[in-house]
C-alpha cells in the first residue's frame, strides 16, 4: 500500500482511504433493460430468495448478496450484466441518445458500450472499437448474451481510429487501474508513477482522437479506474485548447473535484470540474471521470 | 467455390431484409414486420443483423449480431437471435417444465413429448425456439422425440446453480 502514500495529500481521509482497500467488493450488476423490465427482475430475484440493494444513485444498478453472480440464470440469459458500481458512471455522463453516433474508444470487455446500448434502445450506432483481437471475443459475446443489435465493433488502433464525426465518444482508457484494488488485491502494489507516466502518452493520443473525431460541441467523455493524477488531470489538460470541462455532478454518489496542484506544479482551475471518486466514500472502487464539450 | 468468390464472400455483403425475414417465417412463423428497423449483412456463412441506420465507412470486425449460420442444411438460428426475435415465433417451439429446462440450459440432451393438445406444439425434425415460463432460453435441435441444447458453451449453466 505504500505506492497510496503519494496520495496521502489529494485524498480526504487518507487513512480511511487507505483502510477501505483491503475489504473485498460486493458483487454488483445493472439490470438489462433491453431483455427485461426492471420490476420483473426484481421479482425474479425476490422469487429466488436472491438479497440485493439497488444503488442510491442509478436505480438500474444493484448491489447483489450471491456468491457467484456471474453464474445466475439472469446473467447467462442476459438479464443482468455484472458490472462494478463505478464502471455505470461514464456512460452516465455521456449521456446518449437514441439515434445518435457513438464512438467507444476502447470497449472490451464491452460494461460500458451495452449500457451505452441499452441508453439507447438499440438505436442509433454505437462503434466498440477494440485494437486486440483476444479482447474482441468477450465484448462480442457480452453483445450478443445482452441482446445488443445497435453496434458494430472495430479493430483499430485508437490513437489512428480514421474517421467521425460523432455526437458522443467515450474513452475509457487503458490504465494502472488502481481503483480495482478491493476486486483484484496486488494491482496498487504493481502500480507507481513511472508507469502511470508511460501510460500518459498513450493516454494523451487516445484523448486528442476522440476530440478530433467529435463533432464541434458534441461530447468527450475521458474515464480512468485509478487515482494517479499523471493518468487524469494531466491527461486531460492536453485537450484544454479544443474543449471544455463541464462540471459532473451525479445525485447520491459523493465525488471530489479535480485536483489543481500536484508535484509542485499549479494546473488550470478548470480540472475542478473533473469528478474523483474514492472508494471511502461510497463504498466501491475509484473511478475519474471528465466531461468535455468540443469548441 | 473458386477462390475469387470465396474472397469477396469474406466481407459483409448487404442483404435484403425480405429474404432473411422469409426463412424466419417459414420455419417459426415469425412476423416479416419484426425485422423491420434492423439491416442486414452476410459474411461468409452467417448472417448479421445491425438497427437500420447508416454507417460510417469503415473496417468492420463485426455488425450488429450474428443471427443465422448457414453452414449446413438447414440454416441455424443463433442462441441470441432467438432470444431477440423467438418470442414471435408461432410454430417449432418447445415448452419445457423447470427440471427440462435446467438440463437444457446446462446443455444437455433430453427426451420430451410434445404436448399434443396444445396447437402451437407441431414440432417438426430441425431447430427450434425452447421456452420455459414464456419466456425463450435459446436454440434446441429436435429429432425423433430428442432435445438436444444448443446453448453456446459459455453461456451453459453449471449444475450446481448458484441462487437458482
Amino acid at each position: 500500500m505504500d505506492n497510496l502514500e503519494r496520495y496521502r495529500d489529494i485524498v480526504p481521509d487518507y487513512e480511511a482511504f487507505k483502510a477501505i482497500q483491503r475489504l473485498p467488493l460486493f458483487g454488483s450488476c445493472r439490470i438489462n433493460t433491453l431483455k427485461i423490465q426492471r420490476a420483473k427482475l426484481l421479482e425474479r430475484l425476490e422469487e429466488k430468495g436472491i438479497g440485493y440493494r439497488a444503488f442510491g444513485w442509478y436505480p438500474l444498478g444493484l448491489k447483489l448478496d450471491v456468491e457467484s453472480p456471474g453464474k445466475m440464470l439472469e446473467n447467462l440469459l442476459g438479464y443482468i450484466h455484472i458490472q462494478e458500481e463505478l464502471s455505470m458512471v461514464p456512460p452516465m455522463v455521456l449521456d446518449p441518445q437514441p439515434g445518435e453516433m457513438i464512438l467507444d474508444l476502447c470497449a472490451s470487455p464491452g460494461s460500458k458500450t451495452t449500457q451505452i446500448s441499452q441508453m439507447m434502445n438499440n438505436r442509433g450506432l454505437v462503434i466498440a472499437n477494440e485494437p486486440s483481437l483476444a479482447r474482441v471475443a468477450p465484448l462480442r459475446s457480452n453483445c450478443e448474451r445482452l441482446g445488443v443489435l445497435n453496434v458494430a465493433i472495430t479493430r483499430y488502433d485508437g490513437r489512428d481510429f480514421p474517421r467521425g464525426p460523432f455526437d458522443r465518444v467515450l474513452v475509457d482508457a487503458p490504465c494502472s487501474s488502481e481503483g480495482r484494488e478491493r476486486k483484484g488485491p496486488g494491482t496498487i502494489s504493481r502500480s507507481n508513477c513511472t508507469k502511470s507516466l508511460e501510460l500518459q502518452k498513450l493516454q494523451i493520443r487516445l484523448l486528442q482522437n476522440a476530440v478530433r473525431l467529435t463533432k464541434p460541441g458534441g461530447v468527450v467523455v475521458y474515464s480512468t479506474c485509478t487515482y494517479a493524477p499523471e493518468e487524469n488531470e494531466l491527461v486531460v489538460r492536453a485537450v484544454l485548447d479544443e474543449a471544455r470541462l463541464e462540471e459532473i455532478t451525479i445525485e447520491g454518489l459523493q465525488s471530489c473535484p479535480g485536483i489543481t496542484q500536484w508535484s509542485g506544479e499549479t494546473l488550470s482551475d478548470d480540472l475542478m470540474r473533473c469528478a474523483r471518486y474514492y472508494p471511502h466514500l461510497n463504498d466501491t472502487g475509484g473511478f475519474f471521470v471528465a466531461k468535455l464539450i468540443k469548441n | 467455390m473458386s477462390p475469387s468468390s470465396s474472397r469477396i464472400r469474406n466481407v459483409f455483403e448487404p442483404l435484403p431484409a425480405s429474404e432473411v425475414a422469409v426463412l424466419w417465417q417459414s420455419r417459426f412463423g415469425i412476423p416479416e414486420e419484426v425485422f423491420s428497423g434492423y439491416q442486414f449483412f452476410r459474411k461468409a456463412k452467417s448472417i448479421w443483423a445491425i438497427s437500420d441506420t447508416a454507417l460510417p465507412r469503415l473496417s468492420f470486425e463485426s455488425l450488429g449480431m450474428r443471427i443465422m449460420n448457414l453452414k449446413d442444411q438447414p440454416w441455424k438460428p443463433t442462441t441470441c437471435a432467438l432470444q431477440v426475435f423467438g418470442k414471435h415465433a408461432t410454430r417449432n417451439l418447445v415448452h419445457l417444465d423447470e427440471n427440462q429446462a435446467l438440463h437444457f440450459l446446462e446443455g444437455g440432451t433430453q427426451e420430451i413429448e410434445p404436448d399434443l393438445k396444445s396447437d402451437s406444439s407441431y414440432v417438426e425434425m430441425g431447430y427450434v425456439v425452447v421456452f420455459y415460463r414464456g419466456e425463450v432460453l435459446g436454440c434446441g435441435l429436435y429429432s425423433h422425440g430428442k432435445l438436444v441444447s444448443q446453448i453456446p458453451k459459455e453461456r451453459r449453466a453449471s449444475s450446481e446453480q448458484p441462487g437458482r
